[in-house]
C-alpha cells in the first residue's frame, strides 16, 4: 500500500510538470497583453514597458518557463499583475470556500443519490422509478447556471427562504479562520449560529452544483444495483429468508457502490473546477470566480497556480478513491 | 416498509431544509445605516498612485482628497484641499493654498509637504495617473513654499494642467513611509490600507467579496447633508446583472450599477426604486484602422460612415443615448456642432465609387466585446447596411484583453472596432489627444490616425493657456477629425443607476466613469 502511494506521488510530480508546460504554453501563446491592461487605459508606452520588464514579459518563453519553475520550487506562486497580491494568499483565501461548497454539494449528491438509486432499482419500472428517472434526466439536461438563477429567483427572492448569495450575511462576522471553511471553523469555535448561517448560504448554490452529480450517481447506482440484485447469491439470500433491508444494504449495496464511488471521485474533481458558474450567480467568493477573472484578464501567475492546484487536487482525489477501492474490495486489496 | 420510510424521511429532510431563517434587513449596524452598493467589478487595490478603473476610482475618491475635485454637470473643478490658487502670466508657475483645517484619518494635518510627497511618489512610480503630468512637470519642481502652500513649476505651458489634478490624491507620508518594504513606495501596504483624509475611512478590505468604508464623521470639510445616522458604505460584489436586480428588489443592495437598459426600466417601474439616466462624457464609436489594408482609403471610410444606420445607436439603448454631433461629446469644453455623416446611401455609393474598391467585393472585420449584446446588434445593423455596397462584414467577438492586444498593434488593429472612451478631463485636449499619434497603441488609438495638419493643431492648442486663443483651434480640430473620418462617430450613452427610494443625495457628473458613483454626498434617510 505504501509503495503504491509513493509510486503514485512520483507520477503526480511528472504529471504536474506536464500540466505546467501545457498551461504555460497556452497562457502565453494566447493573445492578450496583460502589461498594457495592468498599466491602465491611458498609460503611455513607457509605463507599459516598465511593467513588461518588471514582470519579465519581455524575455523569451523558455527562459520564462525555467524562471517560473524555479520560483515554484521555492514555494512562490508569484503575484497578480493587477492587484499585486501574492497568489498563494489568494488561493489560501478562495480555495477553502470552493472546497467547502463542493464538499457540501457532493454530500447532498451522495446522501440523496445513493438511496434514490437504490429505490429506483428496487422499484424498477414502478412510478417512483419513473419519477426518479425524471430527476436524473433533468440533472443532465438543465444548465447549472440557469438552475442557479431559477433557484435564486424563486426560493430566495420571491419566497425569501434563502439568501441571494454570499457566504454569510453581510453583517455577520466571519469566525477566525482555522480551515478557511466558514461552517467548519464556526463549528470548531462553537459558533453554532454562524455555522448554520454559512450552511444556509450554501443550500442554493450547492443544490445547483450537486444536480448533475446527483443525476450521475442515481443512474450509476441504479444500474449497478439492478445488476447485483439479479445475481444468484442475492436470490440465495432471499431463499434463506434474510430480510429485504439487509439484502439491499449489506449484500447488494456494498458490491454495487464501487462504480458509484469512482463516479463520485470524478465528479468531485470536476466540481472543483466547475464551480465558476454557480459561484458567479451566487457571488460565492471561491476559486472558480478567481480563476475566471484571471483567465479573462490574462493574469498569468494566478492562471498557472489555479491550474496546478486543481490538477493536484484532482490527482489526490483519484488516489484516495483508489485506496478506498482497496478498502472496500478485497480483490483489489490483494493486487497491491 | 423500511424503504418507504426512508423515502419519506428524505422528503421530511427536504422540507426541514426549507424552514428558513428570514432574510435580514441589511442597512443597520450598531444603530447606523450602512448603504450597500452592488457592483460587478472587484476593487484591485485602493492605492491612488497605482492603476485606476471605475471601482478603484470610486474607492479612492471617497478615501482621499485631491487639491481640487470635479462636481456637477457640466463638470467643474471645485476647490478642495486647495482653497484657492494662482497662475503666473507665462502659465508655468501654479501656486496652491491649502485648507488649514484638513487632517488625515489618523489626525495628522494635511500639509504642503504631504502634497509634494504624494505627487512625487506617483511620478516616480510612473503608474496610474502619472502619464497625465509626467512630461510636463519634473518631481523636483513640485515644492512646498510653506506649510500650506504648494508650488508647481511646469516645463512648458500646459493648459489642461488643472483639469487633471482632481485625480491626484494626497496620501499621508508618515503612514506610507512607515510601511515601505524594499523600496516599493508602500505599494503593497497602500493596496489594502488607507492613508487618506477623505470623507470615508477603510473599515474592511475583503477581496473578492466586499469593501467596507466607514464614514469619517469628523471629516474636515463636513458633509453636504445633516444626518448623523449614516455609518458607512459597503461596496459589495454582485457579479451577474440578474443577481444585482434581485438584490436591489430584495433590499440586499441599496444602489446598483451596470444594469442593462431593460433591467433599469423593469426595476424603475417599482414604487420603491428610483432610477437615474444622465449624460456622460463617454463617447462610443466604431474606430477604423486608417493604416489598415482597406480603411487607409478615406473614400471607403466615408462610404461606410454614410451607409450606417445611425438610429441603431439610440435604439439598442432604448433611447438612453444621444448621437454625437461632433468628434467631442457634449460636456467637453469648447465643443461645437459639426455636420456629421448620417445614413445616405447615394452619398455612400458616390464615395465607394471614388475608392479603391468601386464595386465593393471586400470583407471588413468588425471586432466587438464578447457578450455585449448592444455591440452585436450594432454589428448586425452595419452588416445589413454594407450589403447595399456589396461589402461583407465579418463579426468577431473578442474578450476585452484580446481587443486591447489587437488595438496595440497597427498590423493587427481591425477594420472596425467598437470602442467606448471616457476622457479623464473636460479639457478638450483630453479628447483631441485621442486622435494624435501619441495615442497609438492604446485601445482608443486603434484608428492609427496620423495627420500632420491635425497633429500640429492639437500640439499648438495644448500649449496655449488663453482659452480665447484655444477655443477656435478646437473648433477647427473637431471639424478636421470629422473630415478625416477615423471612425463611425457614435453616441453618448447615458449613465444609469437604480437605487432604493431611501437613498438620498445622489449627484452625478458626466466626468465619472461609466459605473462610477461619487460616494461623498450619498446618505440613507428612511421615508
Amino acid at each position: 500500500m505504501l509503495k503504491l502511494i509513493a509510486k503514485r506521488m512520483g507520477l503526480m510530480v511528472v504529471m504536474l510538470l506536464g500540466l505546467a508546460v501545457i498551461t504555460f504554453t497556452i497562457a502565453n501563446v494566447a493573445p492578450g497583453d496583460p502589461a498594457r491592461l495592468a498599466a491602465g487605459p491611458d498609460a503611455n508606452q513607457a509605463m507599459v514597458e516598465q511593467i513588461r520588464v518588471e514582470r519579465g514579459f519581455d524575455r523569451p518563453l523558455p527562459v520564462r518557463f525555467v524562471l517560473y519553475v524555479d520560483q515554484l520550487l521555492h514555494g512562490d506562486f508569484g503575484s497578480s499583475v493587477y492587484t499585486g497580491r501574492p497568489v498563494a494568499r489568494d488561493i489560501a483565501q478562495f480555495l477553502p470556500a470552493t472546497v467547502e461548497l463542493v464538499l457540501f454539494s457532493i454530500s447532498i449528491a451522495i446522501v440523496l443519490g445513493v438511496p434514490l438509486g437504490v429505490i429506483a432499482a428496487v422499484r424498477q419500472n414502478k412510478p417512483i422509478d419513473h419519477a426518479i428517472r425524471l430527476l436524473s434526466v433533468s440533472g443532465v439536461a438543465l444548465p447549472m447556471f440557469w438552475l442557479g438563477l431559477m433557484l435564486q429567483w424563486y426560493l430566495a427572492l420571491d419566497l425569501g427562504l434563502f439568501p441571494l448569495g454570499g457566504r454569510l450575511g453581510i453583517f455577520t462576522d466571519v469566525p477566525e479562520p482555522i480551515t478557511g471553511m466558514i461552517s467548519i471553523d464556526a463549528l470548531l469555535r462553537g459558533q453554532f449560529a454562524v455555522a448554520g448561517e454559512a450552511l444556509w448560504h450554501m443550500v442554493l448554490p450547492a443544490t445547483a452544483l450537486s444536480f448533475p452529480a446527483l443525476a450521475a450517481i442515481i443512474r450509476v447506482n441504479r444500474a449497478e444495483m439492478l445488476e447485483v440484485l439479479g445475481r444468484d447469491y442475492v436470490t440465495n439470500a432471499r431463499a434463506q429468508g434474510i430480510g429485504p433491508w439487509r439484502i439491499i444494504a449489506v449484500y447488494s449495496l456494498k458490491n454495487a457502490i464501487l462504480p458509484t464511488l469512482a463516479m463520485i471521485g470524478l465528479r468531485f474533481g470536476w466540481m472543483l473546477g466547475g464551480t465558476v458558474l454557480v459561484e458567479g450567480v451566487f457571488d460565492f467568493p471561491g476559486l472558480g470566480l478567481y480563476a475566471a477573472k484571471a483567465a479573462v484578464s490574462s493574469d498569468f501567475e494566478p492562471i498557472m497556480a489555479v491550474t496546478l492546484t486543481l490538477g493536484a487536487a484532482f490527482m489526490l482525489i483519484n488516489l484516495v478513491i483508489d485506496l478506498l477501492y482497496a478498502v472496500l474490495d478485497p480483490r483489489v486489496r490483494n493486487q497491491i | 416498509m423500511t424503504l418507504r420510510r426512508l423515502s419519506s424521511a428524505l422528503t421530511a429532510a427536504a422540507v426541514a431544509l426549507s424552514l428558513a431563517m428570514p432574510a435580514q434587513a441589511v442597512e443597520k449596524k450598531d444603530n447606523q445605516f450602512w448603504m450597500v452598493i452592488g457592483g460587478r467589478q472587484p476593487v484591485s487595490h485602493i492605492d491612488p498612485g497605482q492603476s485606476y478603473d471605475y471601482a478603484i476610482r470610486m474607492m479612492t475618491q471617497a478615501l482621499y482628497d485631491g487639491l481640487v475635485k470635479y462636481t456637477g454637470n457640466p463638470p467643474t473643478v471645485e476647490p478642495w484641499l486647495a482653497t484657492n490658487w494662482e497662475t503666473s502670466d507665462d502659465g508655468l508657475t501654479w501656486t496652491f493654498h491649502l485648507a488649514e483645517n484638513a487632517t488625515f484619518h489618523n489626525g495628522d494635518p494635511v500639509t504642503a509637504e504631504a502634497v509634494v510627497y504624494s505627487y512625487r511618489r506617483t511620478l516616480e512610480m510612473n503608474e496610474g495617473v502619472a502619464w497625465m503630468l509626467s512630461d510636463v512637470v519634473q518631481p523636483d519642481n513640485i515644492t512646498a513654499l510653506d506649510e500650506h502652500t504648494v508650488q508647481f513649476v511646469l516645463d512648458r505651458p500646459y493648459a489642461p494642467f488643472l483639469s487633471f489634478l482632481p485625480w491626484w490624491f494626497v496620501v499621508n507620508p508618515a503612514q506610507v513611509e512607515a510601511n515601505v518594504v524594499d523600496g516599493d513606495f508602500g505599494k503593497a501596504w497602500l493596496a489594502e490600507n488607507d492613508a487618506g483624509s477623505g470623507p470615508y475611512m477603510l473599515e474592511r478590505f475583503d477581496q473578492g467579496t466586499a469593501y467596507w468604508l466607514k464614514r469619517n464623521a469628523d471629516y474636515w470639510k463636513g458633509f453636504p447633508y445633516e444626518n448623523e445616522d449614516m455609518g458607512g458604505i459597503i461596496y459589495r460584489l454582485i457579479r451577474e446583472s440578474a443577481s444585482q436586480r434581485a438584490a436591489l428588489i430584495s433590499g440586499e443592495a441599496d444602489l446598483v450599477t451596470d444594469l442593462t437598459p431593460e433591467e433599469i426600466e423593469t426595476v424603475g417601474a417599482r414604487p420603491d426604486v428610483e432610477t437615474t439616466s444622465t449624460p456622460a462624457l463617454t463617447s462610443f464609436g466604431l474606430k477604423m484602422n486608417t493604416q489598415g489594408e482597406h480603411m487607409s482609403d478615406i473614400n471607403l471610410r466615408k462610404a461606410v460612415a454614410y451607409a450606417f444606420d445611425y438610429d441603431t445607436f439610440v435604439q439598442v439603448y432604448n433611447g438612453n443615448a444621444k448621437l454625437q454631433t461632433s468628434a467631442f461629446t457634449d460636456a467637453v469644453q469648447g465643443k461645437v456642432d459639426v455636420e456629421m455623416p448620417r445614413q445616405d446611401l447615394e452619398k455612400a455609393k458616390e464615395y465607394l465609387a471614388k475608392s479603391k474598391y468601386p464595386e465593393g467585393g471586400i470583407t471588413l472585420e468588425y471586432v466587438y466585446v464578447q457578450g455585449l449584446e448592444q455591440q452585436r446588434q450594432m454589428g448586425l445593423s452595419l452588416l445589413n447596411s454594407l450589403r447595399d455596397l456589396n461589402i461583407e462584414l465579418e463579426m468577431v467577438p473578442l474578450t476585452w484583453p484580446n481587443m486591447v492586444a489587437r488595438a496595440a498593434d497597427v498590423e493587427q488593429s481591425p477594420d472596425l472596432m467598437a470602442i467606448f472612451a471616457t476622457p479623464v478631463s473636460t479639457d478638450p485636449d483630453a479628447v483631441a489627444i485621442q486622435y494624435h499619434p501619441s495615442s497609438h497603441g492604446k485601445y482608443y488609438g486603434s484608428h492609427y490616425l496620423d495627420d500632420a495638419e491635425l497633429n500640429a493643431m492639437i500640439e499648438e492648442a495644448r500649449s496655449l493657456s488663453d482659452w480665447e486663443e484655444r477655443a477656435p483651434i478646437y473648433a477647427g480640430i473637431q471639424q478636421k477629425i470629422v473630415d478625416l473620418q477615423p471612425e463611425i462617430f457614435g453616441m453618448m450613452r447615458q449613465r444609469m443607476f437604480a437605487y432604493r427610494d431611501y437613498v438620498n443625495g445622489y449627484s452625478d457628473s458626466p466626468i465619472r466613469m461609466t459605473s462610477e458613483v461619487d460616494l461623498y454626498p450619498l446618505y440613507i434617510q428612511p421615508k
